[in-house]
């Protein structure tokens, strides 16, 4: 009898004991482990990240279009092209990466002559020879405005990611502010005035198939 | 008297001596100088050509240099870290396996007062390299992304072979593709993923795709290996008017868009990046500290109308005539 009782109350000492166990590993467990919603840890992790819009705005409202202002004569380039290529690239071009792609900021005034899916032919204005380059329409995309502006260095940030970021975000503004006004106003035979960005291989030059991406421009007449 | 005299000019002797060595040192110690050309792979004839050429480079400034093939594995590649390091050479020109897994390797080197410089891919810390000289991947698969959707007259199903998932190559090249390509709702991606930018697993990866998706319209690969990988498999399958386009300047493949068999490729320029790699090298022995963290080189975009100007890798001209 006495054996049962002992037996017994080991068997309810037992029980407390695991009881109180399971409570401490839950309460440890409860308080080392907790959830959030995946968008929020998201939308903390952005905040504190670089704003590539915001940065590109900026860029764009207050120091690219300035740059844009003291551009090279896009006429005057072809012509120093044509005849001192060399000297043409070292003053005026600017490119981040080795190699033979370089990049020009170049502003022009001209009259369109025909119109294409992915570009708008142009003739420049003021040249003694004739000169036909192309505004593009349709491609504006990849680091063409942000190199030839020379004003941002790949060292300055913190991953290339951000970098390449910035020149999304301008070429954003250009397709979606830029260009829509200028497409829906274009017709032969209207003048027009740009600044913009153009792209040329310095060993294979292509001063024919000249393509502007524009960051300014408007119709005169 | 005698002792005097023997003594004087010992001691002038030893001055001598000293003055020499001084003047002398560090052209001598730039003679004994090693640098270390630790590879990702040399299962791929563009890594073969990228340390060969950095090798050469090395050698003709007049330092030793060992090439070091790290097989895609990390571990393989801290050893040979450790090796270099215990073995005293004094500089490493570095293709890293893994953007993150290499990073402990650089570190360690940078630990050693070794300086590294990473050539044609990255790793993911500013505080490691001295310099990472690396192709300007988003921007060459800008350029592709707009010939890919001229190509394909802005409407059709792809498919998109990636490279290794944990290198930052794979992805900026993904990602300049996309920044154009994902503006054009008509054209569809039907499938993505990873080949590890090997050409028998991408002929695999697509074999297998093709199963599900019989009528795609192009294919995206990371790199020019898989663009052959892909060739073949559609080629196996009949279906010889699927578009490919490649990423490199591999010889097969600079070859195969001669022959329209594949539309286009970034060309890269390891030669560039190598040449630059040994160069910042012997510039640190001379002293110079002040790097650019990273360097890019700029991707050409090569496709059947410009790819006379081009030789596989982007080799010059006087590369390619030697024998």
């Amino acid at each position: 009898m006495d054996e049962n009782i002992i037996q017994k109350s080991q068997m309810r000492n037992k029980v407390i004991k695991y009881f109180l166990l399971i409570v401490l590993i839950a309460f440890l467990g409860y308080k080392s482990v907790y959830f959030r919603k995946l968008d929020d840890v998201k939308a903390a992790s952005s905040s504190k990240a670089f704003n590539a819009t915001t940065f590109a705005r900026n860029f764009y409202d207050n120091k690219l279009l300035l740059r844009a202002d003291s551009a090279v004569d896009l006429g005057a380039l072809i012509s120093l092209l044509r005849s001192e290529p060399g000297q043409a690239f070292n003053k005026y071009s600017n490119a981040l990466a080795i190699g033979n792609i370089r990049y020009f900021l170049v502003r022009g005034e001209g009259r369109i002559t025909s119109i294409g899916d992915y570009a708008t032919a142009i003739e420049l204005a003021g040249q003694s020879v004739k000169t036909n380059i192309n505004i593009a329409t349709e491609f504006v995309y990849g680091n063409a405005i942000r190199d030839a502006s020379g004003l941002l260095k790949l060292n300055d940030f913190s991953n290339t990611a951000d970098f390449n970021s910035i020149s999304e975000n301008i070429n954003s503004i250009v397709r979606n502010e830029v260009l829509p006004g200028f497409v829906a106003k274009s017709k032969p035979g209207i003048g027009v005035k740009f600044a913009g960005a153009i792209e040329l291989n310095e060993k294979y030059l292509a001063i024919d198939s000249i393509e502007v991406i524009p960051i300014r421009i408007s119709v005169l007449d | 008297m005698t002792r005097t005299i023997i003594q004087i000019f010992l001691v002038c002797l030893l001055v001598g001596f000293c003055f020499n060595s001084c003047n002398n040192s560090p052209t001598s110690g730039d003679s004994k100088k090693k640098v270390a050309i630790v590879v990702s792979t040399l299962n791929n004839p563009w890594f073969v050509f990228l340390a060969e050429t950095a090798a050469a480079q090395v050698r003709d400034l007049g330092y030793e240099s060992k090439i070091f093939d790290s097989q895609n594995n990390t571990a393989l590649e801290t050893e040979h870290f450790e090796n270099a390091l215990a073995s005293g050479y004094n500089a490493i020109l570095f293709n890293p396996t893994d953007a993150d897994g290499s990073v402990a390797n650089v570190r360690r080197a940078k630990d050693a007062n070794v300086p590294v410089f990473c050539m044609d891919r990255e790793v993911n810390t500013t505080d490691g390299a001295t310099s990472q000289i690396l192709s300007d991947n988003y921007s060459g698969c800008v350029a592709l992304g707009k010939y890919f959707v001229q190509s394909l007259r802005k409407k059709g199903k792809y498919v998109e072979l990636l490279g290794l998932v944990n290198d930052n190559n794979t992805w900026n090249r993904s990602k300049g593709f996309h920044s154009v390509v994902d503006n054009y709702p008509e054209l569809k991606m039907v499938a993505q993923q990873s080949a590890d930018f090997d050409r028998n697993k991408a002929m695999e990866v697509l074999e297998s795709i093709l199963q599900a998706h019989p009528d795609i319209d192009a294919v995206f690969c990371g790199n020019d290996a898989m663009a052959s990988g892909a060739y073949q498999a559609l080629t196996a399958a009949g279906k010889t008017n699927v578009k490919v386009f490649g990423f490199d300047g591999a010889e097969d493949v600079i070859e195969a868009i001669r022959s329209g068999k594949i539309e286009a490729t970034g060309m890269q320029f390891p030669q560039l990046i190598a040449e630059h790699a040994a160069i910042f090298a012997d510039e640190y022995f001379k002293g110079k500290r002040d790097f650019a963290t990273k360097m890019p080189v700029a991707v050409e975009l090569v496709t059947k109308k410009n790819v006379d100007n081009y030789l596989a890798y982007g080799k010059k001209e006087e590369v390619q005539a030697q024998p």
